[in-house]
């Protein structure tokens, strides 16, 4: 399969990752340039540095990363010639046909060879992929492909119609996989090709329900057991670091503001504007003390809720001028006043806890609850970020159906005597 | 003779071709509830070991070993009579429905004295089965449907039976995700598949893995790597641990041996230098045989961690695979050093929280290539003629993958245009010397 060595040789197969969504691979040919928008790069300068390397453009701007192929690489890179398998769907057929290291596969069709190369990779040089493609063009361009990542031997690959003519194995497979429009056609050519001495497995790859059914169907009168059928899927999550949630303490306190400057504001309109109507001054009197009542006890509170929000918004930047002012400098107090408190509650509350612990020495304690009280500060002053997560909006969804069957070895006929048999000669 | 005895094409791993002496066998229940069993030849202490199957019936162990995986057996007398191969059954539709058939009425006079006397007689399941039937005061109005769910129901009660179930790494995971998926930490072997998929597992491979997931982990990527190749795990007890899982796997011993090393977090660093008793020893201090032995085990024990060490800070190992309790950052700090250029990294964690703060911490350091967190979903369905659906429950969730390449930077290379992620990060850090610059100033007034 691809290098494994340390460092790009020319000839060497590479993936180029220019952004998460656009990966293009790349045969190093020394004498060659590759450009596009994310800069230009002469290939010459990419032998005998390291796989994985970041690479910046010779013009300066811009960059890219040569990695090592693997076939998940290979797939986001590869040139679609067909609907291709991704991810979930290879990991979970290959691990359910049970395809490891020495595992013969059965694989029809090819297609753009995506599956082929994951099953390759997972077999190793000592097991052997049989790979059916009946559309002649594409057989082609995967031989030529398979060739040109060093996987000739791994694999036999023949343009033929499996439906019609059947596979060229028998009593070969451990796991055979059918991606085919009409797998049902292609199921008893399968049970010949599928090794008779153990468990062999069969995966049949559809995307829909009708063509599930009649695969169970004609599994099932090929003698196949154990049939189960399974939608599998990656979901995605989108991850952003944002600021701590606004809480609705700090815009309720922002609204009160805003109520109380639209009340000053009328309050002044009528001061300025009108001199005589005797309602609106009504209106005035009563309304005045209640405000500036309220603005007063604002300003002097002596609620460590309301100090709290102050700071909130001092930190915010938003009442810069507010801090200055000497009101809040004997609120601030306030407030550090309450927190001594907590601190010393703290202590308090943690020293039985720490007593049978034992020997903690004072000025550790002390230490620590200072520590709390330096973690308390800030806290108050807020904006921790956080990180969130969601799924993102739009999952590749349902590619197909995967209808799973096995094989079993023919039943045994007098198994009570012979295996008596075989205990009598060990 | 008989497809036992026969030369089979070889099997490289060797292990899952046939049930033997020593094998733990999964053994599926007619409820569907699936135990290991041990499977051990006679030998001269245990002149004919029997194997129970929970409170179903034992037998003779001989009796299961030779065969190859994936047969029913009915106990009788300890004797297995492997049953015959059950097909998916057609269903004919009629025009019964449940009209008639009302909640909470009389319909079996059989008692289950009755069922128990004739159980105990020795009546085969299926007799007892027939006689249900015909006592059943309404099984003639039940539709065929039901009535093929109440004779299922009824042999997975009675019937003496259970089935093999070879120890793929799929199978075992199920196993275990059934039994307790604590204790693999809620890794489903559609998750497992992709954890390989993703860190690009191949014979021959040299891999890194900490796995707290009762050795799943360890398991999938020793059976994938079937005796080539190496696998250096990291653990958190002092001597390499027993991971269980891999018992279930049955592998031969040197498929293990020859590829699993492990190393405790202490000696994983590099600047430890570990404490232990003298190995070299002047010839003349050595008074005993025993003394020598102990030596040389000394020895030996100490060049394998001395080796295995060596091993690690090499490097350049292919990738590496997380399962594990601890803090997966520090994890990735410490041992992302000894993976090549463009390896993989992939940790799994049953929530998403420390990943979703991994990822993040990846994402704004330089060296990690496109980390990105995916969660599997998988849905079976019941595809019975006539009944396919999706099964009634399901897996809420086989935990959280994080993906990403280790890469050499070049801290020189500039981009063309500023990514938005970056744009993102400078109104952040806008922010931050905004609050920054707010909260002296509340300090510096106090």
């Amino acid at each position: 399969m691809w290098s494994k060595a340390r460092n790009i040789l020319a000839g060497d197969t590479v993936i180029l990752w220019l952004t998460r969504d656009a990966l293009q691979p790349l045969i190093i040919e020394p004498g060659k340039e590759f450009n596009s928008k994310f800069g230009s790069y002469r290939h010459s300068d990419l032998v005998g540095i390291p796989f994985g390397s970041k690479v910046g453009s010779r013009t300066g701007k811009g960059f890219i990363h040569v990695l090592r192929p693997t076939p998940e690489l290979w797939t986001m890179a590869l040139p679609h010639r067909t609907q291709i398998l991704y991810l979930a769907d290879i990991a979970f057929i290959t691990s359910h046909l049970n395809i490891k290291g020495g595992s013969h596969v059965v694989e029809a069709g090819t297609g753009s060879g995506s599956f082929s190369h994951s099953v390759m990779r997972s077999i190793g040089s000592s097991g052997h992929l049989w790979s059916y493609e009946f559309h002649e063009t594409r057989a082609n361009k995967a031989r030529q492909e398979f060739l040109r990542h060093g996987l000739s031997d791994r694999v036999t690959l023949s343009h033929r119609n499996v439906c019609k003519d059947g596979f060229t194995v028998i009593d070969t497979a451990d796991a055979l996989f059918l991606d085919l429009p009409a797998p049902w056609d292609a199921i008893e050519h399968a049970k010949k090709a599928l090794r008779k001495d153990r468990i062999a497995r069969i995966c049949c790859f559809s995307p829909c329900m009708e063509q599930v059914l009649r695969t169970v169907s004609a599994l099932n009168d090929a003698g196949f057991t154990d049939i189960t059928m399974y939608e599998t899927l990656l979901r995605p999550y989108d991850i952003q670091q944002t600021p701590a949630l606004p809480t609705i303490a700090d815009l309720s306190h922002k609204l009160k503001q805003s109520e109380l400057r639209r009340e000053e504001k009328r309050l002044k309109q009528i001061a300025s504007g009108h001199r005589g109507g005797s309602e609106d001054e009504n209106n005035g009197k009563l309304k005045l003390p209640r405000v500036s009542a309220s603005g007063a006890g604002y300003e002097s509170s002596s609620s460590l809720s309301f100090g709290e929000k102050r700071k909130r918004e001092g930190a915010e930047g938003e009442n810069e001028e507010m801090l200055s002012g000497e009101p809040v400098g004997g609120k601030r107090a306030k407030t550090e006043e309450e927190d001594v408190v907590v601190v010393a509650e703290d202590t308090q509350s943690s020293t039985p806890g720490d007593v049978p612990m034992t020997d903690v020495p004072l000025s550790l304690k002390v230490e620590r609850s200072s520590g709390e009280e330096k973690s308390e500060m800030p806290s108050l002053v807020q904006p921790m970020k956080i990180n969130l997560s969601k799924v993102m909006p739009e999952v590749r969804g349902h590619t197909s159906y995967l209808t799973f069957a096995c094989l079993l070895p023919p039943l045994p006929t007098e198994v009570t005597n012979e295996s008596s048999e075989k205990a009598s000669i060990e | 003779m008989s497809i036992f005895t026969s030369p089979t094409a070889e099997d490289v791993n060797g292990s899952t071709l046939k049930i033997q002496s020593g094998h733990n066998v999964l053994a599926r229940q007619p409820n569907g509830d699936v135990r290991s069993i041990k499977i051990d030849r006679d030998s001269s202490n245990s002149p004919s070991s029997t194997v129970a199957v929970g409170r179903l019936g034992s037998f003779h162990a001989n009796e299961l070993i030779g065969h190859p995986y994936g047969f029913s057996y009915e106990m009788v007398n300890k004797q297995l009579k492997v049953l015959p191969v059950r097909t998916l059954e057609e269903v004919e539709d009629t025009d019964a429905t449940n009209e008639l058939i009302n909640d909470g009425e009389f319909v079996q006079p059989l008692t289950l004295e009755e069922i128990q006397t004739l159980k105990q007689s020795g009546v085969h399941a299926s007799e007892i089965i027939k006689k249900q039937i015909e006592q059943h005061a309404n099984y003639s109005l039940k539709t065929e449907y039901s009535k093929d769910k109440y004779k299922k129901r009824k042999e997975a009660k009675y019937s003496k039976s259970f089935t093999t179930i070879e120890p793929t790494i799929y199978n075992v995971c199920n196993y275990w995700f059934n039994k307790d998926q604590n204790r693999i930490r809620d890794i489903r072997p559609d998750t497992l598949s992709q954890i390989l998929t993703m860190a690009n597992i191949q014979p021959g491979g040299r891999y890194l893995a900490v796995d707290d997931a009762s050795g799943l982990v360890v398991a999938a990527i020793l059976e994938r790597l079937g005796g080539s190749g190496m696998l250096l795990t990291i653990c958190d007890t002092d001597s390499p641990p027993a991971y269980p899982v891999v018992a279930n796997m049955n592998f031969p011993p040197d498929m293990v041996q020859s590829v699993l090393i492990s190393l405790n977090w202490a000696n994983s660093e590099q600047d430890y230098v570990s404490v232990h008793a003298p190995v070299e020893v002047p010839v003349d201090e050595i008074r005993s045989d025993r003394q020598k032995t102990r030596l040389r085990k000394r020895k030996a024990a100490y060049d394998l961690l001395e080796n295995t060490r060596e091993e690690l800070f090499g490097g350049e190992f292919e990738a590496l695979v997380v399962a594990s309790q601890y803090e997966p950052s520090g994890i990735i700090d410490r041992l992302v050093p000894y993976l090549a250029g463009s390896a993989s990294i992939v940790a799994h964690s049953p929530h998403s929280q420390p990943l979703v703060d991994l990822q993040n911490k990846l994402r704004n350091t330089p060296g990690f290539l496109g980390p990105s967190l995916t969660e599997g979903w998988l849905r079976q369905y019941q595809v019975l003629p006539g009944r396919t659906h999706p099964t009634m429950n399901t897996s809420g969730s086989g935990g959280y993958i994080l993906h990403a390449i280790k890469v050499y930077d070049d801290p020189t290379a500039n981009s063309v245009i500023i990514p938005r992620s970056q744009k993102t990060k400078m109104s952040i850090d806008c922010g931050a010397v905004h609050s920054a610059a707010a909260t002296p100033t509340l300090l510096s007034s106090s």
